[in-house]
This record gives C-alpha cells, sequence and structure tokens, in this order.
C-alpha cells in the first residue's frame, strides 16, 4: 500500500543502503572481479590483447626470471610476518601488561604508545628514513656519540640490515595498535579474577601465561588476521623507504613492490605487464584470502566467553 | 592451627582513611562473621587478611608469625569471592586444581584433594563443565570447593550469598555452616545481612565506619549490644532509639509523658538514650494505661504477628510487635507500655551502654 508506513520504512533503508553499496561496488569490488579478468588476457601496454587463459600465472610462477622474484619477495612477506608478530604483536601484548598494571607513568605510555599509530606511513617511513641515514641520522651519531661507533650502519643500504631496518620501523609504528586491543582485552578480565590468582600464586609468568593470555585470545584473533593481512599487503613503508626496486638488490621486495614494479612499470625502464602483474595480484589475494579464513576460523573456535 | 592476631591494623587508600586501628584476636576453629553496612571496612578488612592490599600500619600474625609482607599465596589462606571468580577458560575439575598444582602437590594428592572437595560439595557430575554452564549456586560450590583443595588454614569468605536467589540462599548457609564443622580450619566471612551473620557465626565483629563497634557471641550482640549502632544494626524489625530524661524512677520522653521503671542505670547520668525490641512494648488503646502516648502511623500485618508502628510525642518512630489481631487504623491514639527488665540503656553523650 502506498505510503504505509512499512514502504516508507523501506524506502528510508534503501535510500540510506544504496549509495555505499553502489560506491563500494564500483571502487571496490568491480575492481577485484576485472583484475581477476585481466589476469587472463595478454596486455600490450594498456591495450587488451587475445585471452591467454593460465599463461600469465604460469609466466610469475614458472619462468625466469619471474619465478626467482616471486619468491624472492614472497619469503620476503613471510619473514616480515614472523618478525612483526614477534616485536610488533609480542612487545605490544607486554606493553598493554605494563599499561593495565598501571606501572608509574601509565597514562602517559598510553599516549605515547598509540601515538605513531595515527601518523601516516608516508610519514613515518620518510622519519625512519632520516632517522637511518648512515651520516646525519641519528641513530648513527647515536651510537658514534656513546663511543659505540662500530654499530653504525649503512643501515637501509646493505642487504643484511635493509629488511630489518624497514620492520623495526614498522613496529615502531603500529605497535600501538595491538597493545591498545590487548589493553582492551585485558581490562575485559573482571578484578575479582586476578585476586584469585593473586591467592594462588604469585608468580608474573603464571598469571600471564595462564590466566592472562587465554582470556585475551578473543583480541588476539582480530591483531593476528589484521598482522597476517598487513605483512603480506605491505607495501607503504618500504615503498618511502627503499624505493619500487627493493633495494639493494632485492633484499627488500615483497609482494607489494613487486606487483607494482610488475604491472606498472618502474622508472628504470622496464616495460609495464598488466597481465602479470594482475596474475600476481589475483595470487596475492588468494592467498591471503585464504589464509585468513582459516586464522580466524581456528582463532575463533579457542576463543573464550568471560 | 590458626590463631589470628589483628593489632592496630590501619588502611588508607591515599588520603582516604578506611580503617581506624582495628584489634581483633581469632581463636582456632572459629566461625568469625564481618557484619556492617557497605563501606564500614568489612571487605578491605578481609582483603588486608587475604593479602591483596597492603596494611598501612599495624601487625597482622596467624601462627604468631608475622603476615603483613607475605604474599597472598603463601599464608596459607584461601578466599571464596563474592562473583566467585571462577576461571571462565577452565572447566571444574582444572579450577579446582591450578591451585593445588600450583602448591607442589603431587598428582596424586590434587586428584584426591578434588575427589573429597567433590564429594562433599557434591561436585562429580560437575567436573567436566565450564563455569558458565553452571548455576549460581553451582558456581559457589566449585569456588569454595577450589578454596578447599588448597587445604587452607583460614578460609575467607566475601559476600558468598549475595549472587544467589532467596531460596537457595538458606540451603547454602547451612551447607556453609556444616562445611566449617567437617574441615575444622578458621572461617571468616562477610556480609551485610545481619540474619546470616546472627545464625552463622560463633563470634560476630560489628562494624562501622573503619571501626569495630563490637566483637562477640551472637547472644551478646543481641543481649548486650555495647552501643546504640549495635542495638539498632542487630534484631530485625530493629530496636527503637528513644531520647529519655531520667527523673527520680521516672523515664520522660518529650510530647509523650513519664513512665516509671524498677531498674535504672548505675550512673546518674540524667540524659539518656533507651533502646526498646519490638517485643518488649505492647501497644494499648486504653488511655488510664501508664507509658509513652503516641498515635499509631501504620501496621503491617505479617500472618504470626502484626507489627505496629507508632508516632511518639518527640517524633520518633517505634515499631512494636502485637498479636496478630490487632488491627488498628493510622491515627489512632494509643499507649505504649515498655517492659523494664527489658530496657537497654544507653548515655546519651557516648552513645555507649550504661549497666544497669
Amino acid at each position: 500500500m502506498p505510503g504505509s508506513p512499512l514502504v516508507s520504512r523501506r524506502l528510508w533503508i534503501s535510500v540510506l543502503i544504496v549509495p555505499p553499496l553502489a560506491f563500494v561496488a564500483l571502487f571496490v569490488v568491480y575492481p577485484i572481479i576485472s583484475a581477476f579478468a585481466y589476469a587472463f588476457f595478454h596486455w600490450n601496454g594498456l591495450a587488451r590483447g587475445e585471452f591467454v587463459g593460465f599463461a600469465n600465472f604460469y609466466k610469475v610462477l614458472f619462468t625466469q626470471p619471474y619465478a626467482d622474484w616471486t619468491v624472492n619477495a614472497f619469503l620476503h612477506n613471510v619473514w616480515v610476518f614472523f618478525a612483526l608478530m614477534v616485536l610488533q604483536n609480542g612487545l605490544g601484548f607486554l606493553l598493554a601488561y605494563c599499561l593495565w598494571r598501571e606501572l608509574p607513568g601509565a597514562a602517559f605510555h598510553r599516549i605515547s604508545v598509540f601515538l605513531p599509530v595515527v601518523l601516516s606511513t608516508i610519514i613515518v617511513g620518510f622519519l625512519w628514513k632520516l632517522f637511518l641515514h648512515p651520516l646525519f641520522g641519528v641513530v648513527n651519531i647515536s651510537f658514534r656519540g656513546l663511543g659505540l661507533g662500530g654499530l653504525a650502519q649503512p643501515w637501509l643500504g646493505q642487504e643484511s640490515t635493509a629488511l630489518w631496518s624497514l620492520i623495526i620501523a614498522n613496529a615502531w609504528h603500529m605497535v600501538g595498535f595491538p597493545t591498545l586491543v590487548f589493553l582492551a582485552g585485558m581490562q575485559r578480565i573482571p578484578g575479582e579474577i586476578l585476586d584469585a590468582v593473586r591467592m594462588e600464586t604469585e608468580s608474573e609468568w603464571t598469571k600471564i601465561t595462564k590466566i592472562v593470555w587465554p582470556l585475551v585470545a578473543p583480541s588476539a584473533t582480530v591483531v593476528f588476521t589484521l598482522l597476517f593481512v598487513g605483512s603480506f599487503n605491505w607495501f607503504e613503508i618500504p615503498y618511502v623507504m627503499v624505493g619500487l626496486e627493493g633495494s639493494p638488490h632485492g633484499a627488500t621486495d615483497v609482494l607489494g613492490l613487486y606487483f607494482y614494479r610488475t604491472a606498472f612499470g618502474n622508472m628504470s625502464g622496464s616495460g609495464q605487464d598488466f597481465g602479470a602483474g594482475s596474475a600476481l595480484a589475483v595470487l596475492i589475494f588468494v592467498f591471503i584470502a585464504l589464509v585468513a579464513g582459516v586464522i580466524t576460523f581456528k582463532l575463533r573456535a579457542r576463543e573464550i566467553q568471560i | 592451627m590458626a590463631r589470628m592476631t589483628l593489632s592496630g591494623i590501619k588502611k588508607n587508600f591515599k588520603s582516604v582513611d578506611v580503617l581506624h586501628g582495628i584489634d581483633l584476636e581469632i581463636s582456632d576453629r572459629e566461625f568469625v562473621v564481618f557484619v556492617g553496612p557497605s563501606g564500614c571496612g568489612k571487605s578491605t578488612l578481609l582483603r588486608l587478611i587475604a593479602g591483596l592490599d597492603t596494611i598501612s600500619a599495624g601487625e597482622f600474625h596467624l601462627d604468631d608469625r608475622r603476615m603483613n609482607d607475605v604474599a597472598p599465596s603463601r599464608r596459607g589462606i584461601a578466599m571464596v569471592f563474592q562473583s566467585y571468580a571462577l576461571y571462565p577458560h577452565m572447566d571444574v575439575y582444572e579450577n579446582m586444581a591450578f591451585g593445588a598444582r600450583l602448591m607442589g602437590l603431587e598428582k596424586d594428592e590434587v586428584e584426591k584433594r578434588i575427589d573429597e572437595a567433590s564429594k562433599m560439595l557434591r561436585l562429580d557430575p560437575l567436573l567436566k563443565r565450564k563455569p558458565r554452564e553452571l548455576s549460581g549456586g553451582q558456581r559457589q560450590r566449585v569456588a569454595i570447593g577450589r578454596a578447599l583443595v588448597r587445604k587452607p588454614k583460614v578460609l575467607l569468605l566475601d559476600e558468598p550469598l549475595s549472587n544467589l536467589d532467596a531460596a537457595l540462599r538458606s540451603d547454602v548457609r547451612l551447607e556453609i555452616a556444616r562445611l566449617h564443622r567437617e574441615i575444622g580450619g578458621t572461617t571468616i566471612y562477610v556480609t551485610h545481612d545481619q540474619v546470616e551473620a546472627m545464625t552463622l557465626a560463633d563470634r560476630i565483629v560489628v562494624m562501622n565506619n573503619g571501626k569495630v563497634e563490637q566483637f562477640g557471641s551472637p547472644r551478646e550482640l543481641y543481649e548486650r549490644p555495647a552501643n546504640t549502632f549495635v542495638a539498632t544494626f542487630i534484631g530485625s524489625p530493629r530496636m527503637s532509639l528513644l531520647d529519655v530524661e531520667r527523673n527520680g524512677n521516672h523515664l520522660a520522653l518529650a510530647g509523650s509523658g513519664a513512665v516509671s521503671t524498677s531498674r535504672l542505670p548505675h550512673s546518674g547520668e540524667r540524659d539518656l538514650v533507651i533502646g526498646v525490641r519490638p517485643d518488649a512494648m505492647t501497644v494499648s488503646t486504653d488511655k488510664d494505661t501508664e507509658g509513652f502516648k503516641g498515635s499509631v502511623v501504620y501496621t503491617e500485618y505479617l500472618g504470626e504477628n502484626t507489627y505496629v508502628y507508632v508516632r511518639l510525642g518527640d517524633g520518633t518512630l517505634v515499631g512494636i510487635r502485637s498479636s496478630a489481631s490487632v488491627d488498628l487504623p493510622p491515627d489512632t491514639p494509643v499507649v505504649i507500655t515498655v517492659a523494664s527488665e527489658q530496657i537497654h540503656y544507653f548515655s546519651r553523650a557516648t552513645r555507649e551502654r550504661l549497666a544497669a
């Protein structure tokens, strides 16, 4: 019936939902689907050529030099994921625990831990590039000032330290996020449960491993999944700090940079290959979706209701 | 053995003094109840005994060992919390085993103790359940079981009945009394409910404003309250307090006349407070009866009895237990007679009991 409350309610819901839905469809769903499609065609610059089936996938996975590049970048992403898991999430958990126990200065530290998260990744990358400058960077100057000049390194310029430097910059930037999520999880634990544990043990270690950690596991699901997705989509920090080539000598190359180079080309002149790029994008997407799905599913299963 | 001595215990949180010097001597195997209105410091005192908060000043000894700086887990004290505080990620068995294992007991011993406790508390069918799958009463029993498995010298219970529905309360109360007899340790129980205190305790500590008002058996507290606070706190409905002036052997109440009494306090104070329980008064509509005059405000019919509430000349409201047949409409003028031998005398100045 026209004008009935039900119809006007539906109308309202449509008015509110359709614009964002259209937006997401146009700018998220459509590009993903078209990237899927692009991956199956041959490309000449921006002109689509003939349908080639799985040839692009075969190219990036099994023909040289693509295959080596793909493996190299993928292994770096794996490294980044595990290193950040320990550095960023591990440190985040410890920081959260310290903040939660209200150690002296907790209010100040709560803010300062989270502050870098608010900064743009581009700024953080630029800032750390300055910090790590071999001659004028605050890191090397500090080492020299402390009489530890031997420890001063060209951090971003040598293969042995470049990736770790990026990882540390990223951990510095994002450690506030897991800290905040873990802290929120800890604050949900009822005070009497902690008193009950104190009646049974004085060991901080037992408290953390047997009580606090299991009870903040629901927060861990979110943090782990987001870290996984973030690690395999890693782009801004390496792009700003070491450039598209993943220099030196591919020591910092990750899937994000590699995909970008392949699809859009780079300044050193290698041509753009939209087909291979799209194939890489699809592979990255499928890998992330599958693993993130498994992580979420597995971790959800052991979540505990307080 | 578990003899506890608290001397001069004080606690302050920043600038707020919560306990102002508590002295208590608790014997082995005693069931002691801390009772008082909320905010009186009874839970704080319990937490100090447990070691969950630090003592600001004073000494706490358990069997001659100074406990002030001993970690909670090393005091030989177990506690049952108001919310039960079971570990949500562990089943009932694990909840009980956790603390026992941390004490360094052998596997067999842990199993034996859990077996004993679960028999005593009828937890056998629940051992594999998680806390969220248990009812309030069951959680309560698990919390007690978890404490018992550690075989503590002292068992602390913090308002253990407050989260249970009324029907369960009296059951669990009896259960706790039985457990105390069977286990034979010292038990300290915190509540704001004076009925719980009266029914369970060997001795009761009545607390108010961070001080102990009186420490004694339920009978002592009821029959010889040390001051007006204890007098009104113990007993339900409350004892009525009347400001009277002593005139020879008469007690005069402003606006309500005077009554003669055969029993007066030994001290010669003129300004007195008398305390009279509801069953020590009778209400009469005969104007010639000797007693305090007042008028009925309302009556409560409780089946067995009727409580008549009367406003006296100085504005005090008193409750009187009468036979169920009494039915007095509001504003009826009445006379209240008081049984002389059941009057409690207190000093108006100090509110302390005066011997009579």
